[in-house]
C-alpha cells in the first residue's frame, strides 16, 4: 500500500474505533437501558431482546478495543462492517414507518438529547460504513499490532 | 535496525484465517457480556422481566375480538408516528417510552374502560408487554396484552383509522 493508503487506513481505523468504543461504553454500563432500546424496534421476539442487546454491546467494545490496538483489523472491520449494514437498516426502517424515538445508538449527554432514529441516522451509519468497508479491504500496516 | 520503522510498520501481515478469527470475536463477546451480566449489580437477566413475570393476561385474537366488542378501551403501545399513520379506531395511545408523560393525560379515560387491551406492532411484543405491565402497576386489574399486532388484527376484522392525505388523522 502506498503511504497515503495507509495514512487513509489508520485515520479510518481511528475514527472507527473512536466511534464504536464512544458507541459501547454506555451500552455495556447499563445494560438494561440498551436491551429496552434495542426492544423499541420490535423487530426481534421480546425472549431474545436480552441476549441480543449484551452480546451487540460487547461486540461493539471489543471491535473498538481492537480497532484502536490494530490488532486483526481485518477481522474486526468485517464485523463493524457487519453491524453498520445491520444499523443502516434499522434506521432506513425507522424512517419508513416514522419512528421518531431515541435510536439507542449513542449516550445522550443533556437530559432530553436524543438521537432520533430516521434517515439522518442511516446517513450518519453510512458515513461510519464507509470508514470500515475501506478497512475491511485496506486495513493497514500503520501504528498496528496484527492488521 | 529501523525501530520507528518497525512500529510504524507494525507486523508484517500474514495470512490468518479470518472465519475463525470472526467467530472467535463472537464467543469473546458473549463471554464478556453474559460474564458481566452475570457477576455486576447492574447485569439483566436472560429473559426481561416482562416475559419472567408478566402481571397482565395475554389474549389471543378471538379473546381480542370479543373484548372489542364487549367494549374494551385498545391501547396502542406503539410509537407516536406509527400511530400517527395507522391505529385501530378508538385506540389512545400510550407509548412505551413515553409512559410518565403520556399516562397522567390518559388516567381518567383509561379508568373508565372495563378493560383495556394493549397491542404493539410485530414479533418483539416488547412495547405492548412494557404498557401492559405498567398499567397493572398503576392497579387496572383487566389488562390484556394482544398477542397479535395491529396488521394481523386489521385482517381479523377490527377497524383501522388511517392518516389522511395532507397529514390529518
Amino acid at each position: 500500500m502506498s503511504p497515503w493508503q495507509e495514512a487513509l487506513s489508520l485515520l479510518a481505523r481511528l475514527f472507527v474505533a473512536g466511534v464504536f468504543l464512544y458507541a459501547s461504553y454506555d451500552k455495556v454500563w447499563e445494560p438494561a437501558k440498551f436491551a429496552a432500546s434495542v426492544a423499541q424496534y420490535d423487530l426481534i421476539p421480546l425472549w431474545s431482546v436480552n441476549a441480543v442487546s449484551v452480546v451487540m454491546a460487547w461486540l461493539e467494545i471489543i471491535l473498538g478495543a481492537m480497532l484502536l490496538l490494530g490488532l486483526y483489523t481485518k477481522a474486526a472491520a468485517a464485523w463493524a462492517s457487519a453491524l453498520l449494514i445491520f444499523f443502516t437498516g434499522l434506521m432506513i426502517y425507522a424512517g419508513i414507518t416514522g419512528a421518531g424515538f431515541d435510536c439507542g445508538c449513542f449516550p445522550g449527554g443533556v437530559p432530553g438529547e436524543a438521537h432520533a432514529a430516521g434517515w439522518l441516522g442511516a446517513a450518519r451509519d453510512l458515513g461510519f460504513l464507509a470508514a470500515a468497508l475501506w478497512l475491511a479491504w485496506r486495513p493497514g500496516r500503520w501504528a498496528s499490532l496484527k492488521a | 535496525m529501523n525501530v520507528i520503522g518497525e512500529i510504524i510498520g507494525g507486523e508484517r501481515r500474514r495470512p490468518y484465517p479470518l472465519f475463525k478469527v470472526c467467530l472467535a470475536i463472537l464467543v469473546l463477546a458473549m463471554a464478556g457480556g453474559f460474564s458481566f451480566n452475570l457477576l455486576m449489580p447492574q447485569g439483566i437477566g436472560w429473559l426481561p422481566p416482562e416475559i419472567m413475570s408478566p402481571r397482565y393476561a395475554l389474549a389471543g385474537l378471538e379473546q381480542v375480538k370479543a373484548l372489542h366488542d364487549q367494549g374494551a378501551l385498545f391501547v396502542d403501545a406503539r410509537d407516536a408516528g406509527s400511530y400517527a399513520q395507522v391505529r385501530l379506531r378508538g385506540a389512545v395511545k400510550l407509548p412505551a417510552d413515553e409512559l410518565d408523560q403520556v399516562y397522567p393525560l390518559l388516567k381518567s379515560t383509561l379508568e373508565a374502560a372495563p378493560a383495556l387491551v394493549v397491542y404493539g406492532r410485530s414479533l418483539s411484543r416488547f412495547p405492548a408487554a412494557k404498557v401492559g405491565q405498567f398499567l397493572r402497576d398503576q392497579g387496572f386489574k383487566a389488562v390484556y396484552v394482544s398477542e397479535y399486532c395491529l396488521d394481523s388484527l386489521q385482517e381479523a376484522g377490527l377497524s383501522v383509522q388511517r392518516r389522511r392525505r395532507g397529514g390529518q388523522s
